[in-house]
């Protein structure tokens, strides 16, 4: 339970954007970047500044990005690979290319203490979030804007729908969860590097697609994040538990991702060999008595 | 379209003075007046920016990085976006050669065992990409999967094969002066320009990445397509892998994720070679040389800043800025092709 908390985040902002039909490669650079500011300011400035400001520049990236992607009309994998290197390297200038330390180690000890018998902060946090942007992606007009663009992108275009306001939404929040989760893995562990927390964009994209999303977009929810988060989570303990390098981590999430995909593809091509199918004998029982009509007609 | 016509102009083989007017004009200038503006920079301010050693340096560092994003370019003109697997495809590839050297077989069947592998991994990833699968998913995964099998056989240790091993020439040899891995850019660089341009294969690519609808009505389907430019873009990681593990006589799975470059990460130096010089990423536009020519950039504003004491923080970012610079012109250019239309 105690690492579902930034792999959910993650595993909801990958959701997100692949809802709207779109992805966000830059997910772990913005999140490394929240990492090391927040544990190079809580030392001068207090944890909460440090982590509200951390979470604000996030947040930040993540709104102008999706201006960008919306005004340039390019698709999101494009500007984030770029941003994927430049928050890298802003990260690298913030660390001063050290790994970063805190020195007042009772912040990590607040983050992991439990305090309902078995939550600790940042799993309430992660809970909360989860409900809010579940209310709001089916509730508001705003989540079905964003379900509009990721499934049919040209009809929602022409049936008025402002590309700016769901792209920059669905950044924001991706953007405010990477955020949420570099503050969380930098608080608890104490340390932040600015070329770690690559990983988290394959568990994420994995907890996405076992979540039930389609890579065609429009499909999925906030519910089957959480369902793909929890099965991740419960393949990662389960592994730890076996004592497992860390690599065969990558190895088993690589494959599954692979099958997902694999069944996805497959369940699609299906889909359409039946319609095409059903066409044909559409066509067929229509012209059926036709054919028959001259082949035995007048002589 | 813009896209549509710069088909149409490879189709129907306008000069290539007539389309570099047409269609390449405004970034040719961005890209030419962007290297000059480095280069007199470079010249006026780093000492020994301007010497025949400090030329081939840069020519050097570029040719690594070079020759995965030629092999990429093919993925991109193709209009399969790009393969996050670059650089595991090299890690499983350096680990099976280091292993093959390490065990006594020759550097020629160690070498095609290892092209053997690439092939297989190479033409799976294209086999999910061209069926329907997203390109960045599939290779996504593929990454983890290719990492694990690489950490996973070399039991993530460094694997080391004994000096006189057959591969020298290709790691440290120089042949007139330039080193052997610079040739062999310089080869890759011509050859695939010429594949581009001058055979079906290379019109192909072109078509499929520019229009797929218009491919597939005229018989190309993008299910083949993906598979050769797969195998292509992993031959060249292959090959990558092998001249640097040539090089260091070792391998190790973190050698093109951590120790590679100011960077830290090879995969995206590559896809941010392809961007600067100027490809599209939809695909249909852009070509193999000024994929070189990026590679050649890049290397430049980077020796220079090492030349002026940089360190790895301002590098990373000079080269994000230019990713992000590139893809904002690209968008602009276009957008302002399809307002004239």
């Amino acid at each position: 339970m105690e690492r579902f908390a930034v792999l959910g985040l993650v595993g909801l902002a990958l959701t997100l954007c692949i809802i709207a039909g779109e992805i966000d490669l830059s997910i772990g650079s913005n999140a490394a970047l929240a990492a090391v500011i927040v544990v190079r300011f809580t030392d001068s400035l207090g944890a909460v500044t440090a982590l509200l400001i951390a979470v604000a520049i996030s947040t930040t990236i993540g709104i102008i990005q999706g201006y960008f992607i919306a005004y340039l009309r390019v698709r999101a994998i494009v500007l984030t690979v770029g941003t994927l290197m430049l928050l890298r390297g802003v990260a690298l200038f913030a660390a001063e290319e050290k790994t970063v330390m805190l020195t007042d180690f009772r912040v990590p000890d607040f983050i992991t203490t439990k305090m309902f018998g078995y939550f600790s902060p940042a799993s309430i946090l992660v809970i909360f979030m989860f409900i809010l942007v579940g209310i709001f992606m089916n509730y508001t007009r705003f989540g079905r804007e964003i379900y509009a663009i990721g499934g049919a992108r040209k009809e929602a275009l022409a049936a008025g729908v402002n590309l700016k306001r769901p792209m920059i939404i669905v950044f924001a929040i991706s953007g405010l969860c990477a955020g949420l989760g570099g503050v969380i893995i930098g608080l608890r562990s104490g340390t932040a590097q600015a070329l770690g927390l690559q990983y988290l964009l394959l568990a994420g994209t994995v907890a996405a697609f076992i979540g039930g999303v389609s890579i065609l977009g429009g499909k999925g929810g906030v519910i089957g994040a959480a369902i793909g988060t929890l099965t991740v989570n419960f393949l990662n303990t389960g592994l730890v538990f076996n004592v497992t390098p860390a690599f065969m981590v990558q190895l088993y999430l690589g494959v599954l991702l692979m099958v997902v995909i694999m069944f996805q593809t497959g369940s699609r091509i299906f889909d359409e060999n039946q319609r095409r199918r059903q066409i044909i004998s559409d066509v067929d029982a229509r012209r059926g008595p036709l054919l028959a009509r001259r082949q035995t007609g007048p002589p | 379209m813009s896209n549509s016509l710069i088909a149409n102009a490879r189709v129907t083989g306008l000069g290539f003075v007539d389309r570099l007017v047409r269609d390449y004009s405004a970034l040719v200038v961005c890209l030419i007046g962007l290297f000059l503006v480095v280069f007199i920079v470079g010249m006026a301010t780093a000492p020994n920016f301007l010497t025949i050693f400090n030329f081939k340096t840069i020519i050097r560092d570029a040719a690594l990085v070079g020759i995965m994003a030629i092999g990429l370019t093919f993925v991109t003109l193709s209009g399969n976006f790009f393969l996050l697997s670059m650089k595991e495809t090299a890690a499983l590839c350096i680990i099976c050669f280091a292993t093959s050297m390490s065990s006594g077989y020759g550097f020629e069947i160690s070498f095609l065992l290892t092209m053997g592998v690439a092939i297989i991994a190479g033409a799976a990833q294209g086999a999910l990409i061209g069926l329907g699968g997203n390109p960045i998913v599939v290779t996504l995964g593929a990454a983890g999967l290719l990492f694990g099998l690489g950490s996973w056989w070399s039991d993530n240790l460094v694997v080391s094969f004994r000096r006189p091993h057959g591969a020298e020439w290709l790691g440290t040899g120089s042949f007139l002066g330039l080193p052997n891995i610079t040739i062999a850019f310089i080869l890759i660089a011509i050859s695939a320009e010429c594949v581009l341009r001058y055979t079906n294969f290379g019109r192909q690519v072109y078509l499929i990445g520019a229009n797929r609808a218009a491919g597939k009505a005229t018989g190309h389907e993008n299910f083949s397509m993906a598979i050769k430019v797969c195998i292509i873009a992993s031959i060249c990681s292959a090959f990558v892998a092998i001249a640097f593990s040539a090089q260091v006589s070792s391998a190790h799975v973190n050698y093109f994720s951590s120790e590679f470059g100011s960077s830290g990460d090879m995969t995206i130096m590559v896809i941010a070679t392809v961007m600067v010089g100027g490809n599209s990423i939809m695909g249909g536009f852009g070509s193999t040389l000024r994929t070189s020519l990026g590679a050649i950039f890049i290397s430049t504003v980077d020796n220079m800043m090492v030349l002026h004491g940089f360190n790895s923080g301002p590098r990373v970012l000079a080269v994000g800025l230019m990713i992000v610079f590139s893809i904002i012109v690209f968008a602009l250019v276009r957008r302002g092709s399809r307002a004239q239309e």
